[in-house]
């Protein structure tokens, strides 16, 4: 029989009919060849089932389980879960508790920077460009710096938080990183806040109709942005 | 048990295989993390639909490949496009290739064409028959053979290149 490297394939794979494979066996004996495509097959399989498995994100299984309840159970709470979040929503932004608000950011900014590539779905430098990408999504974003304490700008991805987009904006250079977050809509805030959660230090501060959150983990960059912002908005506002 | 408990029980352990076959179609997290949410939505409302005592993992994997695909036609593109592109390798690449370390097979396999890294993945990864591909992709069994053996042979040339 003549060589047929698809077959060789269904061979390693031990997806062949009986006589089919008792024939190419016999094949591979006196074929170098093909013989040398079925080792370097299966050396191929084993270091494919040796790759590290994906790392699963913290939130997702919650995710898809709050999903799964919110699109069924039985009528009465299909009924009242909605109006339960609303509730609850309410209150929560309502209140707005601005220190859980930082929390969540924290975690998103881990979330993202944590990933072997970053998952932006607008890459630039240029703050008009990707105000424009977020206001093409809904997402008004305040006049923000190209660069602020050694950080340039890289791009963004529009996320979630509890119920609202947030434009989520990367800063960075070779070894600080910095996430601008920009909250549409009311947050209960005096003036500012600043905290830290685990590594993160966290700014939120009123600039313009939003709310923006300041997220690194070196402090120094997180106070340079806060410098920043409050002179770009005395600037926009004159 | 409830449908709700029972689906859960059953889907839910597979969050992981399915995430990881998600995140190597989208070599993105956010999408992944779309994909996979979208795809137990899915599976929950056509749980009625699935035959007790058959694979729940291939089921998942069919619904997760449809979205994919279903993504890909309302962006105007088409996963089976790309199987048109390169005849495949001649030469086979030396045995030494396959040797080095694993950043190179995962850049070798996040370059290959979707269409053959699906099926490499399902196979070499997830370990789904010839027969439980062929259901997940609606192909018949040769052309998933065709697939695994072009995938293997590209990645197998792209080892090959890389190695000095």
């Amino acid at each position: 029989m003549s060589c047929d490297p698809e077959r060789v394939t269904g061979l390693v794979d031990e997806a062949l009919e009986p006589d089919d494979r008792a024939a190419l066996a016999e094949h591979l004996e006196a074929c170098p060849g093909c013989r040398q495509q079925a080792e370097e097959e299966r050396a191929l399989r084993a270091r494919l089932r040796e790759l590290p498995p994906a790392v699963l994100p913290a939130g997702l299984e919650f995710s898809v389980r709050r999903r799964l309840r919110g699109s069924g159970g039985r009528r009465l709470v299909r009924w009242l879960l909605p109006v339960a979040a609303t509730l609850a929503l309410a209150t929560f932004w309502g209140r707005a508790f601005a220190p859980f608000v930082a929390w969540e950011l924290a975690l998103e900014h881990r979330h993202c920077w944590g990933q072997p590539q970053l998952p932006a779905k607008v890459f630039s430098n240029d703050p008009a460009a990707v105000a424009a990408f977020f206001e093409r999504r809904g997402t008004p974003v305040p006049v923000l710096p190209d660069r602020a304490g050694g950080l340039e700008l890289i791009g963004g991805r529009p996320c979630r938080l509890i119920d609202r987009g947030v434009a989520h904006l990367y800063y960075g250079n070779q070894d600080k990183r910095l996430s601008v977050f920009v909250v549409p809509g009311s947050v209960r805030l005096d003036r500012s806040l600043r905290t830290k959660r685990g590594g993160e230090s966290i700014a939120l501060l009123r600039v313009g109709g939003s709310v923006v959150g300041l997220v690194s983990d070196d402090s120094a960059s997180v106070e340079a942005f806060s410098r920043a912002l409050t002179v770009s908005v005395a600037r926009y506002d004159q | 048990m409830t449908r709700e408990e029972r689906f859960e029980a059953e889907a839910l352990p597979l969050l992981r295989s399915l995430y990881g076959v998600a995140y190597r179609l989208t070599r993105n997290a956010h999408d992944a993390e779309d994909l996979v949410q979208e795809t137990y939505l899915k599976a929950y409302r056509a749980f009625d639909r699935f035959t007790p005592g058959t694979s729940i993992r291939s089921w998942l994997f069919t619904i997760l490949y449809r979205l994919r695909t279903d993504a890909f036609r309302k962006a105007g593109r088409s996963v089976k496009t790309q199987e048109l592109t390169g005849e495949g390798p001649g030469v086979p690449p030396p045995q030494a290739a396959l040797a080095s370390g694993g950043e190179d097979l995962q850049r070798a396999l996040d370059a290959l064409p979707e269409v053959f890294r699906t099926a490499v993945l399902l196979r070499d990864i997830e370990d789904l028959s010839y027969q439980e591909i062929a259901e997940v992709l609606r192909v018949p069994i040769g052309t998933v053979m065709s697939r695994i053996h072009r995938g293997r042979a590209l990645l197998r040339e792209s080892l090959a290149e890389r190695k000095p």
